[in-house]
């Protein structure tokens, strides 16, 4: 949402018209009840075919065009994962599953050797070799793509035999699987890509279930099934039709009305606002994408110089009442580990969970600070200004005084990360959560996140606790030392996690069985697109 | 001769009015809040990245330099590359046109086709009665209510209560007119409304203006029928402010469609230059903007040649008439 004029009118006149809405305007065809880890479980019973309408918010919008590798939004995978597919992929509850690699092996702590499927071909009709798996990671680690610094510390990508990927790493690293499940880590064809047949920047050719027919920044794009897919009777639709609707409202209507038979949703009253339409259902992706306050240490005059101040922020604080109040009761309270993710740490036991407003007054009258003020720079895009008024609502009972200044996203982005050393008091931003607890928590790093150093000063010990938490093996030991590395974050208090931040799907119940999986790391709402399938013609 | 110094005088009017354009615009998006490398690179773009992007575009250079490249490449029938398509800006536009236009040609009819006889009737029927407060009221309505206004509330009413148009999901109408038009009628009906307004109220005051002339008066004493004098003496004398005020709103309801269009998502002009105001991409700002400025010039000429046709008196080569 670029124009908050607008989108305060428009969601206002919704919410107003809806309230004269009947309740209920027509019998809804049933949707079947879904699996456990499943939003919604496509009816495998329906005959394939048919065509899938959906309707998003915003268009890949990269310079550096299609290349999934430079990708770096969550509405640029997901479109892109139509296309491109990568080694393994995120299942249920965050599990790490096959995808063109069959299975792999540890044989040691640094090493994992995939075996691929000898049945994938890409789009052009070659079949994919090794050598294309071993071209991409090396393409990526040799890019400037940020997600480079998610896959950690890789000594070397080899093959191992005809059939074969053997990956080393320097040091142990805990994240790598999931950090190979998401988009920038697809498999291209590098025959192609070397031999300048193929620019991955403006022409998309992977092993996905589908193919680009065509695409038009920012209007539209037209998938048709991939007849060489591997994955016997996999995709069962024939086509998908995307259409790039910037207004909620638009992509609201296209679901009432039929136009779109699936539309992701960015504002959390819209499930209120689909209420009793008949055949839309609406649900909700638990997502690990969470809202984080920035308070700026670097400016010349920076306001949160001293820890303490910070901490009395952190603390003054309510997330319960954020996730209930801005988000609509979807959200959860959260750590620099995403709450929902296994072995994350629990936000209740944080250091600035008991505290309250009494403590951030007691901190702030020991660091000497009277009469608090700073400005807390936003984007117009719903829940932000929400997040922001109980923020300041909060800090206010703390006797901190909060000007929320709402800009378009343009605008606020510039005062962020336009310069160095940035300019702004404090900021509200999300990240997307990923799929493991230790992913996100780099971020807490600017050596790594160098986004992050124009406001953020590094902290010796809390680098050494996030590299060190990925290091150790998933279990009792990670989650152990997640929770230190959350308990660091919590006091360092530059960047403060508040609260995950939902994904709503609306889809038309009559036109569609999808499957959609209850939680989601990277912001993919068609991650099992493949298993989506349409009903008859209404 | 007259005609050719009135075309020279247009034709340098118009160069130094779109030369002044090109100058704000220029400056205007460069002055606006925000980076384009943040916006269009994202957060996680590193220093180097946006560097290299900003040499790709010449954004590096000089701003008097950059502008001068620009209008150069303008000149030549270049308006540059989008930076986040990478495609050119003129193809674009062009694809998009079609779109922008119907919906300006839908709305502008309807103006005519009902604000004229609306603004005709009011006038004739004129009396201090219900009725005409009435027509003032909703005229002033139509007038003043913004288009966003009325197009969240078509969006709304006219998708969840099945009234019998489609919202969103534009259809070309070389797929299928009868879809497109299913689609086009609701965003122009709500672009239109304001065009309607004014022109009843404009045709309303100049047949007011025209219906005490001794003319009239004269053609109601010959007996002619009504039909006749309002076709022959009145809307003909009546014409030209209303001429004029199509002129004016056909340039204006270019503006309005940036707004309809986004409401509607509908793929044309204006929404692809609000999406780039709010993306910095600098080129199809610069572009739109100095295509409405060019569309404004153009119909103001054909007003003046229009009006000429109309009214001789008021002719480009009239005598005492400035070129």
């Amino acid at each position: 949402m670029r124009h908050p004029w607008l989108a305060c009118s428009l969601t206002a006149l919704a919410v107003i018209t809806t309230a004269c809405a009947p309740g209920a305007t027509a019998p809804t065809a049933a949707a079947p009840e879904a699996e456990p880890g499943y939003a919604a479980s496509a009816d495998g019973a329906l005959p394939a075919g048919g065509t899938l309408n959906l309707q998003v918010h915003v268009d890949t919008g990269a310079a550096s065009g299609l290349d999934p590798q430079l990708a770096d939004v969550a509405s640029s995978w997901q479109v892109m994962s139509l296309v491109y597919e990568t080694l393994v992929t995120v299942g249920p509850d965050f599990t790490v599953q096959p995808l063109l690699a069959e299975s792999w092996e540890t044989p040691s702590p640094t090493t994992y050797v995939f075996k691929l499927r000898d049945d994938v071909v890409f789009s052009n009709g070659r079949r994919m070799t090794a050598d294309d798996v071993v071209g991409s990671l090396k393409r990526l680690l040799d890019s400037k793509s940020v997600w480079r610094g998610q896959l950690g510390p890789v000594k070397s990508v080899t093959k191992s035999g005809e059939h074969g990927v053997k990956i080393t790493l320097d040091t142990p690293y805990t994240p790598f699987l999931s950090a190979l499940a998401n988009v920038p880590a697809a498999v291209l064809p590098m025959k192609e890509v070397r031999d300048g047949s193929v620019d991955p920047a403006v022409k998309m050719v992977g092993t996905g279930p589908f193919t680009v027919e065509d695409h038009r920044q920012d209007v539209s794009w037209s998938f048709r099934k991939n007849a060489k897919y591997w994955a016997p009777g996999k995709p069962a639709l024939d086509a998908v039709n995307i259409t790039v609707a910037p207004e909620e409202t638009a992509r609201i209507a296209g679901l009432q009305n039929g136009g779109a038979s699936l539309a992701t949703l960015g504002n959390v009253d819209s499930a209120g606002m689909l209420a009793g339409a008949a055949n839309v259902e609406v649900v909700t992706q638990a997502t690990t994408d969470f809202y984080y306050l920035m308070l700026n240490t670097k400016a010349a005059s920076s306001k949160f110089a001293d820890p303490r101040v910070r901490q009395a922020i952190n603390m003054a604080m309510d997330r319960g009442q954020i996730a209930d109040v801005a988000v609509g009761g979807q959200g959860k309270p959260t750590g620099a580990t995403p709450a929902g993710l296994p072995g994350a740490c629990d936000p209740a036991r944080l250091p600035s969970a008991t505290g309250g407003p009494e403590g951030a007054k007691k901190l702030l009258a020991a660091a000497g600070v009277r009469d608090l003020s700073f400005t807390l720079s936003i984007y117009s895009t719903e829940p932000a200004p929400a997040v922001a008024q109980v923020i300041q609502q909060n800090l206010q009972q703390a006797g901190i005084k909060v000007n929320i200044e709402q800009m378009d996203e343009a605008s606020w982005a510039g005062k962020v990360y336009g310069k160095a050393p940035a300019t702004f008091d404090a900021a509200l931003s999300w990240f997307a959560g990923y799929a493991d607890p230790g992913m996100v928590a780099k971020w807490w790093n600017p050596d790594v996140a160098g986004f992050n150093s124009g406001f953020m000063k590094s902290d010796k010990e809390l680098n050494e606790l996030i590299d060190a938490a990925n290091t150790v093996p998933s279990g009792a030991g990670r989650t152990e030392a997640l929770a230190k590395v959350c308990a660091k974050a919590d006091t360092d208090a530059q960047m403060i996690p508040l609260v995950t931040r939902p994904a709503t799907i609306g889809y038309r119940s009559d036109a569609l069985s999808p499957s959609l999986y209850a939680t989601e790391g990277y912001g993919n709402a068609l991650r099992l697109i493949a298993d989506t399938r349409a009903k008859a013609v209404r | 001769m007259r005609l050719a110094l009135w075309w020279s005088g247009r034709a340098l009017s118009s160069a130094a009015t779109l030369l002044g354009v090109s100058i704000l615009i220029f400056a205007a998006v460069r002055m606006m809040p925000g980076g384009f490398a943040e916006t269009i690179l994202g957060p996680f773009a590193t220093p180097e990245q946006k560097a290299e992007l900003a040499a790709r575009y010449g954004l590096d250079q000089p701003v008097f330099m950059q502008y001068w490249h620009w209008l150069t490449a303008v000149a030549g029938g270049d308006l540059g590359t989008s930076m986040i398509s990478r495609e050119p800006v003129s193809l674009e536009l062009l694809a998009r046109l079609p779109v922008t236009a119907e919906l300006t040609i839908l709305s502008v009819a309807a103006a005519i086709l009902l604000g004229v006889p609306l603004g005709v009737l009011t006038a004739v029927r004129a009396r201090p009665d219900g009725g005409a407060a009435v027509g003032r009221l909703l005229s002033g309505l139509g007038v003043s209510v913004p288009e966003f206004v009325l197009g969240s509330l078509a969006v709304f009413l006219f998708s969840r209560y099945a009234l019998g148009l489609s919202v969103g999901g534009y259809v070309p109408v070389t797929v299928d007119p009868a879809a497109n038009l299913r689609s086009m009628v609701l965003p122009a009906a709500v672009l239109s409304i304001f065009a309607i307004s004014a022109t009843a109220r404009t045709t309303r005051d100049a047949v007011l203006g025209v219906l005490v002339e001794p003319y009239v008066t004269a053609a109601v004493a010959r007996g002619e029928s009504p039909w006749f004098i309002i076709t022959r003496h009145i809307l003909r004398n009546a014409a030209a402010p209303v001429v004029t005020l199509t002129a004016t709103i056909t340039a204006y309801l270019l503006g309005g469609a940036l707004v309809v269009e986004y409401v509607f998502n509908l793929p044309g002009i204006g929404s692809y230059v609000v999406q780039a105001v709010g993306r910095r991409d600098y080129a199809v700002v610069q572009a739109g903007v100095l295509l409405a400025a060019a569309v404004f010039i153009v119909m103001n000429v054909l007003v003046d040649l229009m009006v000429g046709t109309l009214d001789p008196r008021l002719g480009v080569t009239a005598k005492g008439r400035r070129a």
